[in-house]
């Protein structure tokens, strides 16, 4: 990054930090592709209109609650119904939401509303644990930008590549599994502290225990479970610079 | 149109629920440490119950024992290994694949 002129507007100072949070992000695009491409596959065989299908991409951004949605379509729920089940299964994002409200506090207010439509699982996960790295907040929000809008446009082109070509990945490949692997590849590397793994713990049994309930709602009540009692756990242990709770993945920039 | 106005509903409260708390609680004043101290656990149990919803359980069924289980825990222990999510990718995929072509 020896540029000094600036490139589309943006700096080469800019270029660097977007950089930066791509790399931090990089690990997880496989899986967004594939996920994607799964979407678009069931999209193709529901007979969907392609370019409905599209827009649900680049408009949701959130593929569990999408393809909620199509199943819903196909058995003929009412619309009404797809609907809230897409928010419920969503309902996890107030949580992001709520905890990167001081990381972007210090950004204008057309930055805030624009990366929070991007703010998947992963981008939401990676701004929560490296925003430290960055104080100044004009660097730290094209660290943002940069990990969160190219995932995005990876999940775009994995479901348009679906819905064009149609189911492509054979069943027996059983490619559901880039699901919990992807959200292990970025939970696990930075896990420590005995709060965060009480949280672990406790949201883990509680979506065991409460399967039985409709519309992935025991996500929800996993997550919030995990949240309240891990919150009540003293971290002993806590090093002085970390304090996301999530220590900071060395290994995710290469 | 149907199905158009169905996703065009779910991207708005969608988009909603994004952006509640970054606009409700994005005031330069510190939260409580209380809150605080809640909200750094946010990511690891919103990813945990996600895991355990898609790894253990299947559309709300016991998922049974197999490739699934052993394949996510080898992307465990490489992940408290390597402590990269690169890493813990490729070993699961990797790992996965074995398993299945084993006939898992």
């Amino acid at each position: 990054m020896t540029l000094s002129r600036p490139t589309l507007g943006i700096a080469p100072r800019q270029w660097a930090d977007a950089w930066a949070g791509l790399k931090a992000i990089a690990p997880l695009m496989p899986g967004s592709a594939l996920f994607g491409l799964a979407f678009g596959a069931l999209v193709n065989i529901a007979g969907i209109n392609p370019w409905v299908g599209n827009f649900a991409s680049f408009s949701v951004v959130a593929g569990a609650s999408q393809i909620a949605i199509v199943e819903a379509i196909r058995t003929g729920a009412p619309a009404a119904i797809a609907v809230i089940t897409a928010l419920v299964i969503n309902a996890r994002f107030a949580l992001y939401s709520a905890a990167l409200a001081p990381v972007f506090a210090a950004f204008p207010m057309r930055w805030k509303l624009g990366l929070a439509h991007l703010m998947t699982d992963q981008a939401a996960v990676v701004a929560l644990q490296h925003h430290d790295d960055w104080p100044d907040p004009v660097r730290r929000r094209w660290f943002v930008v940069g990990g969160a809008l190219p995932f995005v446009a990876v999940w775009c082109v994995g479901g348009a590549a679906g819905i064009a070509l149609g189911p492509v990945i054979p069943e027996a490949w059983q490619i559901g599994f880039i699901v919990p692997l992807m959200f292990l590849a970025v939970m696990v590397p930075g896990l420590r502290g005995a709060p965060a793994l009480t949280a672990v713990g406790v949201a883990t049994v509680v979506v065991l225990a409460a399967h039985d309930l409709p519309y992935g709602l025991n996500v929800l009540a996993g997550a919030l479970a995990g949240i309240a009692v891990g919150s009540f756990v003293p971290d002993r242990g806590r090093h002085p610079d970390t304090d996301d709770g999530l220590a900071h993945d060395a290994g995710a920039g290469e | 149109m149907r199905t158009f106005l169905i996703f065009l509903a779910a991207a708005i409260g969608t988009y909603a629920i994004r952006v509640s708390g970054i606009v409700m609680f994005g005031g330069e004043r510190r939260l409580p440490e209380r809150v605080e101290r809640s909200l750094r656990l946010v990511g690891p149990a919103a990813l945990a119950a996600i895991v355990a919803n898609s790894l253990l359980l299947d559309e709300g069924e016991w998922r049974p024992l197999g490739a699934w289980h052993l394949a996510a825990l080898v992307a465990v222990g490489v992940a408290l290994w390597k402590r990269s999510s690169g890493w813990t990718m490729a070993a699961g995929a990797a790992a996965f694949a074995a398993l299945l072509l084993a006939g898992l």
